[in-house]
Parts: structure tokens; C-alpha cells; sequence
């Protein structure tokens, strides 16, 4: 038996339950992530479902009023604080150790307060459904004086205050860990034109993070003072509504980027493996990466182009948006060219990279069309808005999320997953994806405003709202055939080598599931791929 | 075979809701609806363009990616280690696609600011023009022209003569959208912000609160009604009638929450409660709205800014309806 370190832990952390509860191997922290997370995914989730089914039909009474505008906030928060952030987060931890050739995260310690912190915010998130007259109504971006004490009374906007408070406490201190980690601990010879491009990507997922989670929670702070304190500093004869929105949006843009640059990390590290070719232009899209965090800090207005800034900003604000998709149509140009004459072996992580290809390249389109002011006049607030936003953030990062799931499924586990009921996923998931999100655009563009709880508009209206909500439940049937598939085959699928995929990176050379100590030791980095370096050598070796 | 469904479902798709749309009802969302005014008609114009753009890009990037699925997909013969061309890149290339959106991207924008004047109807600023106050309150729109005249939930305008909003909001944001007219403008606290547009034609134009305001955010709607300058002068005058008035205040700021027949829904039913009836109390409970933790029902003041007309106007409506002033019969549970 290898020495393995928890031994030397006191015998009451052996338990199955204590270990877990008290471990600091990335690797687990990593797991209790990306499950936790999947879990409150599930719960946002079945809230999305909640709401389709409300719309459904014109004038339904499913879910009403208030209920709605519970549900219709919670959604929002829960998927971006609550499983986009974190389950990206969980897979930095695992993978980012392991693909840098580290040990562990340079703070263990603090990396387990992050999951803690994590989970306890999520947690007293979801209990503003608990509180005295409701949970949190005023939507995700929870827009002063509608959050304020005189509109939303009762403790459910407090709590939603909270929740927001701790998981970023986490994410920060999440973030200067995975700095920390990727500065410091990379192995001998891997240097910042070698590390996977994965790691690039978490790297600016947390340097973003530092950067602006701050902002959101000295604003909610600030709120809190004004609902509990009898501070005015949102009220319209001081700071104004509309500091709230710019404080707001100065976080909330980045983290549109923050949710997407880690799931473009996945994607640049799937398409190579399945194509058997190496990234095109890493340097271009490793760059790329660093532009786009770059430039989503000079946005966040375009986002409150309907508040009546003056024309100057507005403009600006435009010129930078459409800015951003430079960057962007490079990564997308180099992704398609890494197929050009590749041999693509379509098992599912490869299927969800091109399924974010496709689908995110709608949502970088129609974020163009809303890059042009005018247009967002009418867009705005509109179905068109909510379609363009799922589109990136559900056709972008959770295609990239899932595909990264199966793509590192047989790492964290030791098992493969089951190929047949993954495709069955992916097909279901797009189609339903589709069905729900492209009626929205054109919803949006006959006047649906976002977050209303019913119409009274029948025809064509009510039809495409009627494919919407099919297409909703379908994606709902989707996620019970992954949960199906991810349980069954932890707990009973085909046992794996290290190396199941010929993958290029050094999360591969351990074996699987990794050893507590992930390496006893690590190969010279030569190169991006220094597991395909190394495979060559011993293919040398042998003939 | 799924490869070959990968490539003609999102086509299929696209082609299948943009086709429905077009054949059912015009727009049917294929674009914005209207317009009926210059602003409307240069939003419009800039959607087809940047669509048009769009729509390039995308039918290249999904060919493309479509093709490459097809064409490079792994063959029978070929071993799964097999490896393709490494290629790592191209700088000449990878410059071309930077810079060609770079220059692309540059003229949408520049395009975009000539569109601006028109877009912001900006000329009306120095032309003779009708100005409208709009105070949007939970949950409904407060409209008072310059002669002194009110009226709730229906903005009248007279036609092809320059109007300008200024909205400012009495309670929470809303967002006064009418899509067949023009751009959505907020209604924000504390400020006031400018919209300006031309009607062309005459009408009634649907129009709702496009920014979550509340429990009854879904009920916001309002109208504009464009008429004739003669219409329009009669028809304002015959709205600012103490029981016109009464009635629109009645359907637009207490029905929403309470009922049309004060039946109660979000808000408590209230025919002939004495609060209603009582023009005092009435006055003070619109003025303070509804907030203490003993009540179960949150009532926002939904009378802020009234002129005393109005709340005349109100009580005199209440008092002129017998369903309202008069207690509902007591009705015996589990009847029916």
C-alpha cells in the first residue's frame, strides 16, 4: 500500500462521513463543489420549470403573482451564484492541481472555508422562500427601490443579502487561491505558454472575481444598511436608484465572463483531445482570454441603456460592447480551425463542445444586436434579452459544463459513463434547449417583457410560449437521464486507466481517481501537451 | 444517424420558427412591430441591418462548423490513436480574423451613432411640441398634460405633431414601453428622463411597464390613442369629467390590486368598506399606501402627486357606484 497522507490524521476523521466533512485534498473539495452545485442547479432548475409551466398558457393560475416573482428571482440567483460560479469553481479545484502538476491548492485550508462558506450561503439563499412575507421579488438584479425596506418588506430581501454576501466571501477566497496556486506551484518547466488552457481560463475567472465581486457586496452592504440601518443611500435624493445599477452591472457584466471563460477553457481543452490536433493558435487564444476579461469591465451600461444616460456614454458603451466580440469571433475562428483536418471522435464531451459552439455563437450574435442601442430600446427588459442571455450562459457555459463532466467523469471517478444514455442527453438537452430559447427571441420582438407572471395574448403568441414551455420540460427529462447516468455509472461503470482519452495534459498522468497525493512525481514540461510529449517518447522507446 | 442530425437540426429549426413566424401574423416577431412614428421606423431599419449582418456571420460559422463535422469526422478505417496534421496555427491567418470583425464590428458602430438624431427624435427639442408628464406609480400610468389636464392608464396625443415624455417614476422603476410607437424609456424616482417621438398614424397603441415593478408588473398595460388635433382636444376635455376621471383612477390605480368591482384578487376586497367610502380617509390611507407587519397586505401609496381633483374625482365615483359604496351580501361559505 502506497503511503496515503490522511493516515496520519486522529482516527475520528476516518469515518466516511467525517472525512468528507473535514478534508482539505482538493480533489474532494472539488467533488463537494461540483455535486453541491449540481444540486442547486437541479433546484433552480426545477423553478425554471415552475415558471414554464405558469406560462404556458395565457392567463394561467399555476403559480401566481407573488409566487412568480419569488420563483423568478431565485432562479436567476441560485444559477449564477449558486451553480455556474461554484460548479466552475469545483472544477478548478480538481483540475487545476492536477494540470498544473501541484500537490494540492497552495491554501487547503482556506480552500475548504470556501466550500463552507459556499454551501451555508446557498443554503440561507434558498431559506428567503422561509421568510415573513415572501422570499427576495425583485429579480436577480434585485433594482432599487423596488429591494428597498418600503417595497419589499419582510426579511426574504435581507436574506437574499446574505446569501449574496457569503458565497462571495467564497468565490474571493476561492479566487486568491487558485492565483496563488497557478503562480506558484506549476511544475518545473511548465511555463505561462504551457499551461493548459483550461488554467489560463481560471486564471482570469479569479483575477475577474477579485476584481469585482467586492463591488457587488459593498452594494449589498450598502442596501442592507438601507433596509436595517435607516441609511438613504439609494434613496433618489442621494446616491439615486441608479448607483445601484451601476454597482451592480460593474460586477454583474464580468460575471457573465467569469461564467463563460472557464466553460471557452473546456472547450479549447475537449475539441484538441477529440480531434486529435492541437489547439490552433494556442498563444491567440490564450490572449483572447485575457482581452475578453480585459474589455468586460469597460461594458457594464449597455446593460442600462434605457435608464436615460446621456448620448456620449451611451455610445461608448456601445463601441465597447461590440468590442468584446472581437476576442470572441477569434477563440470561435481558432476552435473550428483546431477541426480543419482533425480526426473527431464524437463521444459525448466532444458532442457538448460542439454544442456550445453552435448554440454560443447564437447568443454572441444577438449580443451584438443589443450592442446596438437603438435596437435595445426595444429589446430591452424583453423575451429577447432572456433568450440571448440563455444562449450564452445555458447553450455557452452549461453545454461546456456538461462536457466537461463527461470529459473528466472517468478521472474524478475511475469509471467510464455510459456512452448511450450521454448521447440520449445531449440530444434531448439540445433539442429542448432550442425549443425553449429560439421562440423567446421572437416573443421578445412582439413585446413580452421579461418576468411578467402571465399574457393575455393568444395565437401565435401563446403557441410560441407553448414551445417554450415543451422545450423546457423536455431539457427537465434530459437532466433525469445525465442523473441516471452519472449515478449509475459512479457506482457501477467500466473501471478506467489513467489515461482513457490519449489526452494531452498532466491531470492524466495520474491514475483514476488520483491518489491523495495526486503525483509521486512529475514529468520535465516541454511543451502545452506534455502528456502527448511523453507518450511519443515511449512510443520512441519501444521501436 | 445522429452525425448527420447534428448538421440539419438547428437549421431546421431556425428555418421552421423564422418560417412560422412570418406565416402566422405579421411581424409575428420577426422584427419589432410597427413603426408608426420616425423613431420607430430607424430602430427598425438599424434591427433588419444588424440581422442582416448576423444572420451572415452565423449561416458561415455553422456551415462551416457543420461541414467540418461532416468531412472530418473520424472514419471506420482510421484507429481511435490516430493522430491529424499538427498544425498549430497561423499567424497571417489568425490576424486575418481579428481584424476583418475589427473592421466590421467598427462600421456597425459608426453606422449605429449616424442613426441617433433619428432614433432620439432629437429635433423635436427645438420645434413647437406637446409635452406629457408621466409618473408611473404601482401599477399603473398617471398621465398630466399642460393645460392642466389628467388622466390615468390612456396617454391621448394628436397626430403628426412632436410630443415629448418625461417620465419619472413615484414609487419603484417601471419602463414605459408602447412597441409600435418607439424604444422603451424608464420611469425612474428622482429623475427625469426624456422621450421623444412623432405618431404618424392614428390609432390605438398597446403599451405595458417593461421593468419589474412588483407583484402586478404582468398588469401594467397603458394605451396611447392617437387622434386628430380636433378629437383629441374633445376627447382630453370630455376625459377631465369629475366621473371620467373618478372611473379611470378607479380601473387604473385601485381595480389592478382590488378588482374591478372591488372584489378583492392581490389586494383585499373592499366594496363598501368604510375607508372607501369616507373621502378623508380615503385621501390619507392613498397618500401613506399600506405597510405595517400587522396588516397582512402590503398597499403601496398609490396616491402620491395627485392633484385634489382627482381624489374628488375618485371618492365621487365611488360614492356614484352602488357595487362599490354599498357592502357586498354576506355569502354563506361552501355554498354552491
Amino acid at each position: 500500500m502506497a503511503t496515503r497522507s490522511e493516515a496520519m490524521a486522529p482516527t475520528w476523521k476516518e469515518g466516511s462521513v467525517t472525512s468528507w466533512l473535514t478534508t482539505v485534498d482538493h480533489k474532494r473539495i472539488g467533488i463537494l463543489y461540483i455535486v453541491t452545485s449540481f444540486v442547486f442547479f437541479g433546484a433552480a432548475g426545477v423553478m425554471a420549470m415552475l415558471m414554464r409551466i405558469q406560462l404556458s398558457h395565457a392567463n394561467a393560475g399555476f403559480l401566481t403573482k407573488g409566487a412568480y416573482n419569488e420563483v423568478v428571482t431565485m432562479h436567476g440567483t441560485a444559477m449564477v451564484f449558486l451553480f455556474v460560479v461554484p460548479v466552475l469553481a469545483g472544477f478548478g479545484n480538481y483540475l487545476v492541481p492536477l494540470m498544473i502538476g501541484a500537490r494540492d491548492m497552495a491554501f487547503p485550508r482556506l480552500n475548504a472555508a470556501s466550500y463552507w462558506l459556499f454551501l451555508l450561503g446557498g443554503l440561507v439563499l434558498l431559506s428567503s422562500f422561509l421568510a415573513d412575507q415572501g422570499g427576495a421579488q425583485c429579480g436577480w438584479t434585485s433594482y432599487t427601490p423596488c429591494s428597498s425596506e418600503e417595497f419589499s418588506p419582510g426579511h426574504g430581501q435581507d436574506l437574499w443579502i446574505l446569501g449574496i454576501h457569503l458565497t462571495g466571501v467564497a468565490s474571493i477566497l476561492g479566487s486568491i487561491n487558485f492565483i496563488v496556486t497557478i503562480h506558484n506551484m506549476r511544475a518545473p518547466g511548465m511555463t505561462w505558454m504551457r499551461i493548459p488552457l483550461f488554467t489560463w481560463a481560471i486564471e482570469a475567472y479569479s483575477v475577474l472575481l477579485v476584481l469585482v465581486l467586492p463591488t457587488i457586496a459593498a452594494a449589498a452592504t450598502l442596501l442592507l444598511l438601507d433596509r436595517q440601518a435607516g441609511t438613504t443611500f439609494f434613496a433618489p435624493e442621494n446616491g439615486g436608484p441608479i448607483l445601484w445599477q451601476h454597482m451592480f452591472w460593474f460586477f454583474g457584466h464580468p460575471e457573465v465572463y467569469i461564467m463563460v471563460l472557464p466553460a471557452m477553457g473546456i472547450i479549447s481543452e475537449v475539441l484538441p483531445v477529440f480531434s486529435r490536433k492541437p489547439i490552433f493558435g494556442y498563444k491567440a487564444v490564450a490572449f483572447s482570454t485575457i482581452g475578453i476579461a480585459f474589455a468586460s469591465m469597460l461594458v457594464w451600461a449597455h446593460h442600462m441603456f434605457t435608464v436615460g444616460m446621456p448620448t456620449y456614454l451611451q455610445a461608448f458603451f456601445a463601441a465597447t460592447s461590440l468590442a468584446v466580440a472581437v476576442p470572441t469571433s477569434v477563440k470561435i475562428f481558432n476552435w473550428l480551425a483546431t477541426l480543419w483536418r482533425g480526426h473527431l471522435i464524437f463521444r459525448a464531451p466532444l458532442m457538448f463542445a460542439l454544442g456550445f459552439l453552435g448554440l454560443f455563437t447564437i447568443g454572441g450574435l444577438t449580443g451584438i444586436m443589443l450592442a446596438v442601442f437603438p435596437f435595445d430600446y426595444q429589446a430591452q427588459d424583453s423575451y429577447f434579452v432572456v433568450a440571448h442571455m440563455h444562449y450564452v450562459l445555458f447553450g455557452g457555459t452549461v453545454f461546456g459544463v456538461f462536457a466537461g463532466v463527461y470529459y473528466w467523469f472517468p478521472k474524478i471517478t475511475g469509471r467510464m459513463y455510459n456512452e448511450r444514455l450521454a448521447q440520449i442527453h445531449f440530444w434531448i438537452l439540445f433539442v429542448g434547449f432550442n425549443l425553449a430559447f429560439l421562440p423567446q427571441h421572437l416573443l421578445g420582438l412582439m413585446g413580452m417583457q421579461r418576468r411578467i407572471y402571465t399574457y393575455t395574448q393568444g395565437g401565435i403568441f401563446e403557441w410560441y410560449n407553448v414551445i417554450s414551455s415543451i422545450g423546457a420540460l423536455l431539457m427537465g427529462v434530459a437532466m433525469l437521464v445525465f442523473l441516471w447516468n452519472a449515478v449509475a455509472s459512479w457506482r457501477r461503470g467500466r473501471r478506467v486507466g489513467p489515461d482513457p482519452w490519449g489526452a494531452d495534459t498532466l491531470e492524466w498522468y495520474a491514475s483514476s481517481p488520483p491518489a491523495p497525493n495526486n503525483f509521486d512525481s512529475v514529468p520535465y514540461v516541454t511543451s502545452a501537451r506534455p502528456l502527448r510529449d511523453l507518450r511519443l517518447r515511449l512510443q520512441e522507446r519501444e521501436t | 444517424m445522429p452525425r448527420k442530425l447534428t448538421a440539419s437540426v438547428p437549421v431546421a429549426l431556425v428555418l421552421a420558427l423564422a418560417g412560422a413566424g412570418a406565416a402566422f401574423a405579421a411581424p409575428g416577431g420577426v422584427g419589432p412591430p410597427g413603426p408608426n412614428t420616425p423613431s420607430g421606423e430607424a430602430i427598425s431599419r438599424l434591427y433588419w441591418i444588424v440581422l442582416g449582418l448576423c444572420a451572415v456571420v452565423f449561416v458561415l460559422v455553422e456551415t462551416a462548423l457543420i461541414l467540418f463535422i461532416v468531412r472530418f469526422r473520424r472514419r471506420r478505417d482510421t484507429p481511435e490513436s490516430a493522430e491529424g496534421p499538427q498544425i498549430h496555427g497561423n499567424t497571417r491567418l489568425e490576424i486575418i480574423w481579428t481584424v476583418i470583425p475589427a473592421i466590421i464590428l467598427a462600421a456597425l458602430a459608426i453606422f449605429t451613432f449616424t442613426q441617433i438624431p433619428a432614433v432620439q427624435a432629437q429635433g423635436v427639442e427645438d420645434e413647437a411640441h406637446l409635452t406629457v408628464r408621466v409618473e408611473a406609480h404601482q401599477f399603473y400610468w398617471e398621465y398630466r398634460y399642460p393645460s392642466g389636464e389628467t388622466t390615468v392608464d390612456t396617454l391621448y396625443l394628436p397626430v403628426d405633431e412632436p410630443v415629448e415624455l418625461e417620465l419619472t417614476g413615484m414609487d419603484v422603476i417601471h419602463s414605459w414601453w408602447v412597441p409600435a410607437l418607439t424604444g422603451k424609456m424608464d420611469a425612474i424616482p428622482g429623475r427625469i428622463n426624456s422621450l421623444r417621438f412623432v405618431p404618424e398614424t392614428t390609432g390605438d397603441f398597446e403599451g405595458k411597464c417593461a421593468e419589474l415593478c412588483g407583484v402586478q408588473h404582468a398588469f401594467m398595460p397603458t394605451t396611447v390613442t392617437v387622434l386628430d388635433r380636433d378629437e383629441f382636444e374633445s376627447t382630453l376635455a370630455s376625459q377631465q369629467e369629475v366621473l371620467a376621471l373618478g372611473k379611470a383612477t378607479w380601473e387604473g390605480a385601485c381595480a389592478t390590486c382590488h378588482g374591478l368591482d372591488g372584489q378583492g384578487d392581490v389586494g383585499p376586497p373592499i366594496a363598501g368598506n368604510g375607508t372607501l367610502t369616507n373621502p378623508e380617509a380615503l385621501h390619507d390611507l392613498l397618500l401613506t399606501g399600506q405597510n405595517t407587519p400587522q396588516f397582512d397586505y402590503y398597499m403601496p401609496p398609490v396616491g402620491r402627486g395627485w392633484p385634489q381633483k382627482q381624489f374628488d374625482a375618485l371618492s365621487a365615483y365611488i360614492k356614484s357606484s352602488k357595487t362599490l359604496s354599498t357592502a357586498p351580501p354576506a355569502t354563506t361559505g361552501g355554498g354552491g
